[in-house]
């Protein structure tokens, strides 16, 4: 039989000034295995937790309640508590009588007594069942890997490389720098985009601790926190970057013209091609869907003048695995496909209809049009432009409902550039609000407004053709009249989404997308680049759209959990975690494909049965490294053979017992 | 029904002697004319002793759990109900499909023991049953006797929806026409009841489980129910005794509980082969009650009958990156 201790807390008058602690106290003393009930006015201050050791000390006590606040705010520190008592710190049960008690029956104190006591009981009912459970430890691999390597990749990649610990980069596309290098001037203080971005990019390459895989993806990814093993796949370049100096023969000479990527589609580039003069790596790949060579067999102009002999057709893709300790998601976003859903902006038929990015390109000096603002079309200088912002974001029929965070900004931007680079120009804004929450934002856009940007709110209902011009045809809701403006570029604020593939980088990853596909985070607030996946962390828009300071801000915080994680020498386990009971498991692996963290796995083991002789059988097993302890297994195993320790089936019963028999 | 039991002699006695299989699972005459006993044939001349008549309503696919973990094949004659459960046991993975020798038999309903024997005597001997499609035809030491299909099978025979084996290896003896009463509806009795108010349907379900017994036959006999020790019957040793699923004793209250957590415990598992409501010693109408969870699931989730399709997901036990994660 345990013996077991009751602590009441008042919490001052949070709990004592509603219902009557000592009454509580004295009625619990007889309970099952009570042999020690107290009350007092702060339990958590340290007289408050020595009164507990040194009654577990007088009490001999081996099971402590303590009925107070959520466990959430303090089981851990009871658990230190119990601890410092030579207890085991998983001994300690919580029963909340604050939060599920007097801080929502406040008015009704005598309903409130009857509820903490019940709620004491089962506390007393679970405790008397606990177990001691004992933490392990894993050990660390004190590397990182990180999947994207945009601007937040870049940031976090730099911070882990710099505090001393190996970095691994992969990279989709030819090149790092995601979007923010497509991008020419940011918001609010219009530096150069490309400017501030591509020495972060240099310094990747060069650093020597980080090591980068581009056009590469991962592919699976095995084991658990301190412990990941992640096989990466290397696409077939066919640019041997050993040998390859850079030095562009190739590309100058390759016969192939296909829309540029890095220009959303405005440039030409080459089938084997940099995507932008300060590429990292600034070695060229060779895009085998559009190349003569790979689709005719016949060219190989490239090849024959390479100086470095370093075009190879016969490359294939390589797969490498890395072990490391810690994964970062920096896999950030793409802009929504407008131009399949609407049909009142003519469904991208129209070649003056641009894209925000698209624009950003346009104004930018290594643009394709050298940063003339010019029309796709014709090539001719636009005299009105009319930007129009929530394509697809706040938009639940067509696009996303959320707000996409940045359109404000950039939208304010964009205008500003064509006042300033088209002297002469009138330039309009559709909007259904401004929100501009950031330093320096507002401001900014004041000053859009003062230079002469009209701001029309309201919802453009079409855009369709008139001769070489557009009509925009849409309503001013603020005067309550139709408005028609002709134009010459119309510029759309296409919603943020996340990156194409980011539903299958979140399975490999072993984490959560929220409705709208971004990764969910920990805790929104407290815990925002953390994951439910213990040692995988977000950074950058992958998780919600974000601007740059925002972006770098979260990077260097994903970062910082990394660093801390790799610092340590070993990790303890969390104990309280699914158990299988090997005797009761059928082996039925029902379990195995619930369980969201992959912790479950099959076992041979060797059963020994009286009048048997030994036989062998497969039953279900916990890997601790990867096990949150959520008890989907437990839910779906009739068998009843996996537990979660500190839940057990046992446990929770006894406690349904206490409140309800 | 005499070719059908001739092949089926056959076909156990090549599995033996060819030594394909350690036992031919299957019937045998029982102790009168009106029952048959399970029977484990070893040996060319035991699968001379099988039998097929009308009488063999037993489902002989659980033995199978006997022996789940040994190294050894055998070979189990199942009916059209009966093969579901061979899907439902490999989908569990409690028996390696490759181990089990299905030995299918196209049935045309078995008949009511108790009907039949208000009849014929039950010391008189079956020498011959003949399936002529509306009636059977036995053949006893005492004379001939005709037993009208619609009226002497038993009540689950009559709901039949799969009367040829979803599954075999070897399908033994000619397809027969279903036994089922025509434009028969699965979830007729499971409306009856939904149209009844609530406190009807409560009176309803107290007044059947009210007789249980807590006996496990229905347990016992499930297809779904293959756990090593069962939950419900679990001991617990010393002073914590009392915390468990269900003590015990028999009450209305724990009869209640402990048809209900079976009921989750069959959901999406249970065959509907209606062997639980037929073994019940106490009549108690089992069967509707996991057809209301196979009726909901199926209306709501889409969920066909299980052990129809070995590869399909049990119901409750997927999980995708997509679903609604709120609770986590
Ligand atoms: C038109 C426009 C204008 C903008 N203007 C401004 C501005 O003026 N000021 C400002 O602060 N912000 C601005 N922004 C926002 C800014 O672009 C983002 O804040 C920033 O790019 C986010 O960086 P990121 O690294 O999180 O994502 P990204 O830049 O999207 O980088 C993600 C990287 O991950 C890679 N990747 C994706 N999936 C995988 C995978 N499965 N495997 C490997 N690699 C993968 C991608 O190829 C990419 O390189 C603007 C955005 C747009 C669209
Ligand atoms: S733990 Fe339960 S669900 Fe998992 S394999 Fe064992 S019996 Fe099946
Ligand atoms: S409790 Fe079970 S389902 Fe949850 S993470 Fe652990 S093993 Fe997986």
């Amino acid at each position: 039989m345990p013996r077991t201790g009751v602590f009441v807390c008042w919490c001052g008058s949070n709990i004592g000034g509603v219902i009557d602690c000592p009454g509580i106290a004295a009625q619990a003393a007889g309970f099952p295995a009570v042999v020690h009930s107290v009350d007092y006015k702060y339990l958590c201050s340290e007289p408050g937790q020595n009164m507990i050791i040194q009654a577990v000390r007088e009490h001999r006590l081996d099971r402590v309640v303590v009925a107070s606040c959520s466990p959430r705010l303090h089981e851990e520190t009871f658990r230190k508590v119990l601890a410092r008592a030579g207890l085991n710190p998983y001994l300690v049960e919580m029963a909340n009588i604050r939060e599920h008690c007097t801080w929502v029956h406040g008015a009704e104190k005598e309903q409130a007594q009857a509820k903490a006591l019940a709620l004491v009981r089962r506390a007393v009912a679970k405790a008397n069942r606990l177990e001691p459970l004992f933490e392990s430890t894993i050990p660390v691999t004190k590397r990182c890997l990180i999947v994207g390597g945009g601007i937040a990749g870049i940031q976090t990649a730099l911070d882990v490389a710099d505090a001393g610990h190996e970095v691994v980069l992969v990279e989709r596309e030819p090149t790092i720098g995601g979007n923010m290098v497509k991008l020419d001037k940011t918001f609010p203080t219009l530096d150069c985009s490309a400017c501030i971005s591509t020495p972060k990019m240099a310094a990747v390459a060069a650093h020597p601790d980080i090591r980068l895989y581009t056009c590469a993806e991962i592919e699976k990814v095995t084991g658990y926190i301190g412990n990941f093993e992640v096989t990466i796949r290397r696409k077939a370049r066919y640019v041997d970057h050993e040998k390859c100096t850079g030095c562009g023969t190739c590309w100058e000479k390759c016969p192939m013209q296909v829309p540029s990527e890095f220009n959303a589609g405005l440039g030409q580039r080459k089938a084997i091609y940099i995507p932008f003069p300060q590429a990292v790596p600034n070695k060229p790949v060779i895009d085998r869907e559009h190349c003569r060579y790979f689709t005719t067999g016949k060219c190989q102009v490239c090849a024959k003048l390479c100086p470095a002999g370093a075009v190879d057709y016969e490359q294939e893709d390589e797969v490498f695995t890395e072990k490391v300790g810690a994964l970062v998601a920096a896999t950030g976003f793409q802009l929504f496909n407008w131009s399949r859903v609407y049909g009142e902006y003519g469904y991208g038929r129209y070649p003056d209809v641009i894209t925000g990015l698209q624009f950003e390109r346009l104004v930018n000096a290594a643009g394709p049009t050298g940063g003339k603002i010019l029309r796709p079309s014709d090539g001719s200088a636009p005299r009105t432009v009319v930007f129009i912002k929530c394509v697809g974001s706040r938009d639940e029929s067509k696009g996303r409902s959320y707000c996409s965070r940045i359109c404000c900004m950039y939208t304010a931007k964009h205008a500003l550039q064509v006042l300033e680079k088209v002297p002469g120009a009138q330039v309009y804004v559709f909007y259904m609000d401004v929100r501009t929450a950031g330093k320096g934002y507002e401001e900014f856009y004041q000053r859009a407004v003062r230079e002469g940007v009209v701001y029309v709110r309201g919802r453009v209902s079409k855009v369709y053709r008139d001769g070489e011009r557009l009509v925009v045809r849409g309503v001013d809701t603020l005067l309550g009249r139709p408005v028609e403006v002709d134009a010459d570029l119309v510029v759309l604020a296409t919603a943020v989404e996340p990156a194409a593939g980011a539903g299958e980088t979140a399975r490999l990853l072993g984490i959560n997308a929220d409705r709208d596909g971004f990764f969910q985070e920990a805790h929104p607030k407290l815990r925002p680049v953390e994951t439910h996946t213990g040692g995988v962390f977000l950074a950058g828009a992958c998780s919600s759209p974000k601007d740059i300071p925002d972006t770098v801000a979260q990077a260097s915080g994903a970062a910082a959990k990394v660093v801390g994680l790799l610092s340590r020498e070993q990790l303890s386990t969390n104990p309280m975690i699914a158990q299988v009971n090997e005797t009761l498991c059928t082996g039925c692996f029902l379990c195995v494909p619930v369980c969201p963290y992959k912790a479950l796995e099959r076992r041979k083991i060797t059963e020994l049965l009286p009048g048997h002789p030994p036989r062998e059988r497969e039953v279900a097993g916990v890997n601790p490294g990867l096990c949150q302890g959520c008890g989907a297994c437990n839910a779906v195993c009739r068998a009843g053979a996996v537990e979660v320790r500190g839940f057990t089936n046992e446990q929770l019963l006894a406690e349904v017992d206490a409140l309800c028999l | 029904m005499k070719s059908t039991l001739e092949t089926l002699r056959k076909e156990a006695a090549h599995l033996l002697k060819e030594e394909r299989v350690k036992f031919v699972i299957g019937y045998a005459q029982g102790t009168d004319l009106a029952r048959t006993t399970p029977f484990f044939a070893a040996n060319v001349r035991q699968a001379g002793m099988l039998t097929w008549t009308p009488f063999c309503v037993y489902s002989l696919v659980k033995y199978l759990l006997d022996f789940r973990y040994d190294d050894i094949r055998l070979a189990v004659v199942v009916k059209g109900c009966d093969s579901r459960a061979v899907n439902r046991l490999v989908q569990d993975n409690q028996f390696a499909r490759e181990r089990v020798v299905v030995l299918g038999i196209p049935c045309g309903g078995m008949l009511d023991r108790e009907k039949v024997l208000r009849v014929v005597e039950p010391a008189a001997a079956l020498l011959e049953a003949e399936d002529r499609g509306t009636e059977y035809l036995l053949k006893t030491d005492c004379g001939e006797f005709c037993f009208e299909k619609q009226e002497t099978l038993l009540a689950k025979c009559l709901e039949c929806e799969h009367n040829v084996p979803v599954v075999a290896d070897r399908m033994v003896g000619p397809k027969v026409p279903s036994p089922a009463r025509p434009g028969m509806d699965r979830f007729a009795g499971v409306r009856e009841l939904e149209a009844l108010d609530t406190a009807a349907r409560s009176a309803f379900w107290d007044r059947h489980f009210a007789r249980c017994l807590r006996c496990f036959a229905c347990r016992n006999v499930c297809p779904a129910c293959n756990c090593k020790e069962c939950s419900l019957e679990r001991a617990v040793p010393g002073w914590q005794q009392g915390v468990c699923w269900l003590s015990k004793r028999t009450s209305l209250g724990l009869n209640h509980m402990f048809h209900l957590i079976r009921m989750y415990h069959v959901t999406g598992r249970c065959i509907d082969c209606g062997e639980c409501a037929r073994v019940c010693p106490v009549n108690i109408p089992l069967r509707e009650l996991y057809r209301k969870v196979a009726k909901d699931a199926n209306e709501l989730l889409g969920m066909s009958l299980p052990g129809l399709d070995p590869e399909e997901k049990p119901l409750l036990t997927t999980y995708q990156a997509t679903d609604p994660d709120e609770f986590m």
